[in-house]
């Protein structure tokens, strides 16, 4: 089952009902002041006191500043009521918050009217103010009939503007039933009970009540190939049924079935809150219907459902006889206006032509038509725009297709009509529908001017409103090479060649050849050391076997020996710099000491002036040399 | 010295009938080239054929003939073919625009629904379909050249900062070794073959007596097992298996009509 929410608690007397509504405008206007003083201390960040000044300012300008753009509409608030029915009519004037005098409202002989009040509205909408009053007048029809209401005319600083017009059919009251239904009771009603497929007959709901009600949700039945959709919002007035006043409360809905066949359309279900008053013993200060409301009586609620009765819906096949063989399946009323701008224009320039099509009934179904295809013009369509509404009669909708035809060449252009076929519900028939027949006027065009005008339109296809998805008209494969550049594989090496191997070799290679070369150097370099540390042992020994040098000349040989062999630059040595430069080289001690010892002695012999003289240590020389070297290897 | 005088314009000479005679060649191809393109513009789809497959057995095994002759058999309806020679330029220019549309399309024309196969290495080196060996060598060559040149800069001037050069390069290195590796065994292990008769039947063996296990189409892509006897065993991805004349079956680098093309790229 489908579930409605329908709205919140409400009284059941007439008085109560305006007196809601009179709550309902305080309301309203309390919250409008609100927001406007919240938007006055938005806009100047200051204290409410402030705020309250720039609002009094706001609301004495609002009179000057909205008297620019006045217009007045009427609205009744059913189409359909009986002779004992009190139906709402409301003149709503917006741009003004006053009007010189009281509306005159054509159409209103066969009616007993009774004036229902005056209220002011001022409305802050995204920044733009809209000040207006509502005049609302209750209408009592005198005899049954279809009767047209309006224009109403309403004169603002001396100017008089008129409204629309708005219909309402009323029919005598319906004969007594001689079934007394109770206070509450849900009732359902379909029109018209055949249908053809895709037309949308009138589904209405009504709770007629004599009580208080509150928490109304509504369960629609659920049949296959029929679908609900609601029209406009429900509708609250006042009714007479068998003698008896009740509020009534409507809602509509169109039927729109998919499929041919007979339905029986279940019973609506309408869930609420009952509310029974208490009786009191006396009139006192609380009988005031103010007190009425739900929230103010002091009565008790219980929840109750309601059933209306089944509905029998026969939904005929679309006839075969007379279909179009371009059949759109639209289903309804519509019809089609066409328009052209402008009707001259120079080569290269750009009209508009604009196709309207509206009407009621399954207008999603309008179809998107291709543009004019005309000679020598290039035709740029846009995305259509489509515009659905529901009212009391159902949904109606408008589609707008336009392009913009850029001719190329100068010339007198007709723009062919353009049609579409649908089925009127009215007459039962099929029906085509065409444009007008359009003529555009193209002169010469300046130079340059077609040319940039169609870059525009292939440079940027993203911009504007009528981008569209590419669409593939057709396949197949692409050209050949013929670059003679094509036949040439180029210069390969290929891989696994004796080049390519080369290629990835020589990088190692390189890299190998840097590396033993370093190392060779460095092997080299010690060879070469080792070689002068043999030459300089050698030498001093020998040097020692010949016996014939001094204490000094042999100091100095040390010295030299000691350069020699570790690569050192050394102008002087000491005995203790000469052990110490051994004991780094990795000499052992003994050593080092022993040759520490034997400089001393030389030193000593130096000093002493016994330095020419013939050398002491010349046999222990030679060994303390030799056993450096051995233990240098 | 002066009796070898007479050896400098000989070489010269020689030179000169060396070039003239490659350059000769060359024209030769070129105005071949071009009569087959002819052709192919003024519907004489057949001699188009012919002329590209004369190139491409005289040594001109490039990816755009490959290509052009595959045009010429897709122009003859003959779809085996044109996929084939689709599949054979591919393996030469893997990312040429025009020849993955036509390919798209000609495999868009073929009758055989043929799952596709992705093993577990192609898409962990995705990108192997999108160069050819030649690329992926070269590519290697080049991470090659720098890997060892880094090497050899840290061995003579041991700079502080070359560790992570050194480490980056070294994994470039070795994707790029891998990779080449894995399109070399790519290559030479490819047993993919396309069906080029209108319609075969598929046997349980190699005869043709032997049970019909199903049919081929023109166009569908198998992979080729072996072959025995003028018979060719082939399997599709989903495992279905069978035996079919080795004339019905092309291999994509095969040695139709002298091409062999695990050299050339």
């Amino acid at each position: 089952m489908i579930h409605y929410n329908i709205f919140s608690p409400y009284s059941s007397s007439r008085e109560g009902l305006f007196l809601r509504r009179a709550h309902a405008s305080l309301s309203c206007l309390s919250l409008r002041v609100a927001a406007l003083l919240n938007l006055a201390k938005i806009a100047i960040g200051c204290s409410a006191k402030a705020a309250a000044l720039v609002l009094l300012f706001l609301v004495l300008l609002f009179p000057c500043v909205a008297c620019g753009d006045v217009s007045v509409s009427i609205k009744l608030d059913r189409k359909e009521a009986t002779l004992v029915d009190s139906v709402q009519l409301v003149v709503s004037v917006s741009g003004s918050r006053s009007s010189d005098l009281q509306p005159i409202v054509r159409g209103l002989e066969g009616f007993n009217v009774t004036q229902g009040g005056t209220a002011s509205r001022l409305e802050i909408i995204n920044g733009k103010v809209n000040a207006g009053v509502d005049y609302t007048y209750f209408i009592q029809p005198k005899q049954p009939g279809r009767f047209q209401i309006g224009p109403a005319e309403v004169t603002v600083e001396g100017k008089t503007f008129s409204s629309n017009t708005a219909t309402i059919t009323i029919i005598k009251q319906p004969q007594a039933s001689g079934v007394d239904r109770g206070p509450l009771f849900l009732s359902a009603g379909l029109s018209p009970t055949r249908a053809y497929v895709e037309e949308q007959p009138t589904y209405t709901a009504r709770l007629y009540r004599q009580v208080k009600v509150s928490d109304i949700s509504l369960d629609l039945p659920e049949t296959e190939h029929l679908v609900f959709k609601q029209l406009g919002k429900p509708l609250e007035y006042q009714s007479v049924l068998d003698g008896k006043t009740y509020q009534v409360l409507e809602v509509r809905y169109a039927l729109v079935p998919s499929q041919e066949g007979l339905y029986t359309i279940g019973p609506t279900r309408m869930t609420m809150t009952v509310y029974q008053p208490r009786r009191r013993t006396s009139p006192g200060l609380f009988d005031d219907p103010f007190f009425s409301d739900p929230f103010f009586s002091f009565s008790t609620g219980r929840p109750m459902t309601l059933a209306s009765e089944p509905q029998a819906l026969t939904v005929l096949p679309l006839p075969e006889t007379g279909r179009p063989a371009d059949f759109s399946g639209l289903v309804g009323r519509f019809d089609v206006e066409s328009k052209l701008e402008p009707t001259t224009i120079k080569a290269g320039e750009s009209a508009t032509l604009t196709v309207l099509l509206s009407g009621r009934g399954n207008v999603n179904r309008i179809p998107n038509w291709q543009g004019p295809e005309l000679s020598h013009t290039k035709v740029y369509a846009d995305e259509p725009v489509l515009k659905v509404e529901t009212d009391a009669e159902g949904l109606a909708g408008t589609k707008t297709m336009k392009w913009a035809l850029v001719p190329e060449k100068q010339g007198y252009y007709e723009i062919p009509p353009l049609s579409v076929s649908f089925f009127d519900t009215t007459t039962h028939q099929y029906r085509v529908i065409k444009t007008q027949p359009l003529s555009l006027s193209v002169l010469r065009g300046e130079p340059g001017m077609l040319q940039a005008s169609s870059q525009r339109a292939d440079e940027h296809p993203s911009e504007g409103p009528g981008k569209k998805a590419v669409k593939e008209l057709g396949r197949d494969i692409l050209p050949v090479h013929t670059s003679a550049k094509d036949l040439a594989a180029g210069y390969r090496i290929r891989p696994g060649h004796v080049l390519s191997w080369l290629v990835l070799m020589v990088p190692p290679f390189l890299y190998g050849a840097t590396f033993w070369g370093l190392r060779f150097r460095k092997k080299s370099d010690q060879s070469i050391a080792v070689i002068k540390a043999r030459k300089a042992a050698k030498k001093l020994i020998q040097k020692c076997r010949k016996g014939k040098i001094s204490s000094s000349e042999l100091a100095l040989s040390l010295r030299d020996y000691l350069n020699e062999r570790f690569d050192l630059a050394l102008g002087s040595l000491t005995p203790d710099e000469g052990a110490a430069i051994l004991r780094s080289k990795g000499v052992s001690l003994k050593t080092a000491q022993r040759f520490q010892s034997v400089l001393h002695r030389l030193e000593d012999a130096v000093y002493t002036g016994k330095g020419h003289e013939r050398c002491d240590s010349l046999e222990e020389v030679p060994k303390l040399i030799k056993q450096i070297q051995k233990e240098m290897r | 010295m002066r009796r070898f005088i007479w050896l400098a314009p000989m070489t010269l000479l020689a030179f000169l009938l060396v070039a003239n005679g490659l350059g000769a060649e060359n024209q030769q191809s070129e105005a071949l080239f071009f009569r087959a393109n002819e052709a192919y513009k003024e519907g004489r789809f057949q001699e188009a054929v012919d002329g590209y497959s004369q190139l491409i057995q005289s040594g001109h095994e490039t990816g755009h003939l490959f290509y052009n002759l595959g045009n010429a058999y897709f122009r003859l309806n003959q779809i085996g073919w044109a996929i084939l020679n689709y599949e054979r330029a591919r393996l030469l220019m893997p990312r040429d625009a025009d020849l993955n549309f036509n390919l798209r399309y000609a495999r868009d024309q073929t009758q055989d629904a043929v799952p596709e196969s992705q093993g577990v290495m192609n898409a962990a080196f995705f990108w192997l379909d999108t160069f050819n060996l030649h690329e992926l060598f070269w590519g290697f060559a080049v991470f090659n050249v720098v890997f060892w040149a880094i090497l050899m800069t840290r061995l003579l001037i041991r700079p502080a900062w070359i560790f992570y050069p050194i480490l980056v390069v070294l994994i470039l290195w070795f994707i790029a070794g891998f990779s080449l590796g894995l399109k070399w065994y790519q290559v030479h292990s490819d047993e993919r073959g396309v069906i080029v008769q209108e319609e075969i039947s598929v046997l349980a063996g190699p005869d043709i007596n032997d049970t019909v296990l199903f049919k081929l189409h023109a166009g569908t892509e198998v992979c080729h097992e072996r072959s025995e006897d003028g018979w060719s065993l082939v399997s599709l991805p989903d495992k279905k298996r069978g035996w079919v004349k080795q004339e019905a079956v092309e291999r994509i680098n095969g040695t139709e009509k002298g091409a062999n093309f695990s050299g050339v790229i």
